[in-house]
């Protein structure tokens, strides 16, 4: 695997404020890699550092192992916070103008407004566009020139549900095409299905970094219901292979070891006298996961 | 190089307030031109009749004219105000500029913006000159043509450093306009030695008031001349100038975040 982007201990403070704080990390080819962190983490901030929008403090990144150079952001299609566009030129003209600074054809123009759906209202002018329609002109102006890396900060931001689903569609196909995607948000379901890997700010800090599954512990749980709770939960205690009890309301939440399945409790709960009224299996609680990591 | 201005072009062509700005300095420039030349008073010092003629033509339209520069400096400092605002420098940066290419390609919209209004002037003074004389002297003095183009840059320049210091349009259209007020007030209190290589005096100092021989009264032309540095060292110094403008716009970019 070749590393798309390093990013070697990049510090920035805004005055007083430390917004990044010793910054590393890595990106690889074809990872859909999603930054993840509550507001005023430092995401923007390491977007803006790494398309050099802003200047860091100390520390230094490369892209494709190159120091960083505007021939290379010419290749990155990518979205920074708000779409930003001449509110009085239409949606064509505006594009136009961003196919000249990355050098690619004025045909694609036209793909990428297909591709969001805008082509209708190409030529209205951006100012006349509703916030969901700037959003999805910016990120048309993203895929101008099929570029293999994206930096998208929030894509969703001011869309609606067909919106959202249709961005998220777009990911998952550029990824499909082997194009490395690095992606910010603080919303964890969007990260949760689109991103491959993750790394979780707080406060400027690095939390923790790596495949999703492993960072969000995304394992499958058990929960069971029977009428005595409290005699449930003694028994499920007993039982090989089962830990973190948790009573959630009127159930009772348990993980279970490698290798056992929900027909291996049922079984040993029968054994031991009790019958469950209900035994299902639910995805581990993301979010629950997500605080914890960042309490 | 040229991309950049193309890029510029492609930004403003569709811009109402490029449109209505040029428009005022096309249609009033050979309005007051003309307008100035109505004037008779008795016993007035300056005498009209020969103020198209050429080559007072020259000096005479530069002057009128270069009230109408600082309105085109004003749009140039609503123009990279823009910028800011639309945060269009910002995106540039993202797509791939540099912020050098955002400073040359200030630079060479600027610069065509001056030959543009030079090339008026030329076209306006050369019919004033040729409609109401003939053609002898239309080739002398010309060098005030040239001398103009400098002033042009020269707004234009202190503009570029107000719009990128202050960013809101409002606000540095502002600034434009008392830097010039202020700069006289500052003169005031400023012995005439040290003052007249303040920039803004310089600048303005290009298209100095018109006293080409006979139009005006020798006593009042005398007067009037000997504060002024000669024409041709206020052009060097006003290039420096404009190089040194350049130059802190450039410095004061790169230290910035593109915000
Ligand atoms: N221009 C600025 N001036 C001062 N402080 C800033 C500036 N930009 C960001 N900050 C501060 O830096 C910190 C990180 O901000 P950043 O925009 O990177 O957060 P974020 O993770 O993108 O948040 P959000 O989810 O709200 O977009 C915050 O504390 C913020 O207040
Ligand atoms: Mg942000």
């Amino acid at each position: 695997m070749t590393a798309v982007l390093n990013i070697n201990g990049i510090s920035k403070s805004y005055g007083k404020v430390q917004a990044l704080n010793n910054l590393v990390l890595q990106i690889n080819q074809g990872e859909i890699f999603g930054i993840l962190g509550p507001n005023g983490s430092g995401k923007t901030t390491t977007l803006g550092i790494i398309l050099s929008v802003l200047n860091a403090d100390s520390g230094s990144f490369s892209w494709n192992g190159k120091e960083p150079s505007k021939y290379d952001r010419k290749k990155i299609g990518a979205l920074l916070e708000t779409p930003n566009f001449y509110p009085y030129l239409t949606a064509r003209q505006n594009l136009s103008i961003v196919c000249k600074i990355k050098e690619v054809n004025e045909s694609e123009v036209d793909r990428v407004l297909s591709i969001v759906d805008l082509i209708n209202r190409a030529n209205s002018k951006f100012k006349t566009f509703s916030l969901g329609m700037k959003q999805r002109l910016a990120i048309a102006s993203t895929l101008l020139g099929n570029p293999d890396i994206l930096v998208l900060d929030e894509p969703t931001n001011g869309l609606d549900p067909q919106g959202i689903a249709e961005i998220r569609a777009i990911i998952l196909d550029l990824a499909s095409e082997g194009k490395t995607i690095i992606m910010a948000s603080h919303i964890l379901d969007e990260v949760e299905k689109v991103c491959t890997h993750v790394a979780v700010l707080k406060l400027g800090n690095l939390l923790t970094t790596g495949p999703i599954q492993s960072v969000l512990n995304n394992q499958e749980q058990i929960f069971v219901v029977s009428d005595n709770l409290d005699i449930l939960k003694l028994t499920l205690s007993q039982i090989d292979g089962v830990s973190n009890i948790t009573q959630l309301g009127e159930k009772v939440s348990v993980m279970l070891a490698e290798g056992k399945d929900s027909a291996y409790l049922n079984k040993s709960l029968f054994d031991k006298g009790i019958i469950a009224s209900e035994i299902g299996i639910q995805k581990s609680d993301l979010e629950a996961n997500f605080l914890e990591i960042i309490k | 190089m040229l991309d950049l201005l193309k890029i510029e072009y492609k930004k403003i062509i569709p811009y109402t307030t490029f449109w209505v700005i040029f428009g005022l300095f096309f249609v009033f420039t050979p309005i007051v031109f003309y307008g100035v030349g109505q004037f008779k008073i008795e016993g007035f010092p300056i005498d009209f009749s020969t103020m198209y003629n050429f080559p007072n033509v020259w000096n005479n339209i530069t002057y009128i004219a270069s009230w109408f520069n600082l309105l085109i400096g004003m749009l140039f400092v609503i123009l990279t105000c823009n910028e800011f605002n639309f945060k269009t420098f910002r995106q540039h940066i993202i797509d791939g500029h540099s912020k050098t290419d955002f400073i040359i390609a200030k630079i060479l919209l600027m610069t065509s913006f001056a030959i543009f209004s030079t090339l008026y002037l030329f076209i306006i003074g050369a019919l004033f000159g040729f409609i109401s004389g003939g053609s002898e002297g239309f080739a002398s003095d010309n060098k005030y043509l040239f001398i103009y183009f400098i002033q042009s840059l020269g707004y234009m320049s202190v503009g570029l450093i107000i719009a990128i210091l202050i960013r809101s349009s409002a606000m540095s259209i502002i600034t434009f306009i008392c830097s010039i007020l202020a700069e006289s007030i500052i003169r005031a209190l400023i012995p005439d030695a040290i003052d007249q290589y303040f920039p803004m005096k310089i600048i303005s100092n290009l298209t100095p008031f018109p006293t080409p021989d006979g139009m005006i009264a020798e006593q009042m032309k005398n007067s009037m001349i000997q504060e002024t540095m000669s024409l041709n060292t206020t052009l060097i110094i006003a290039v420096v100038y404009i190089f040194i403008f350049w130059g802190i716009s450039y410095f004061i970019l790169t230290k910035k975040d593109a915000k």
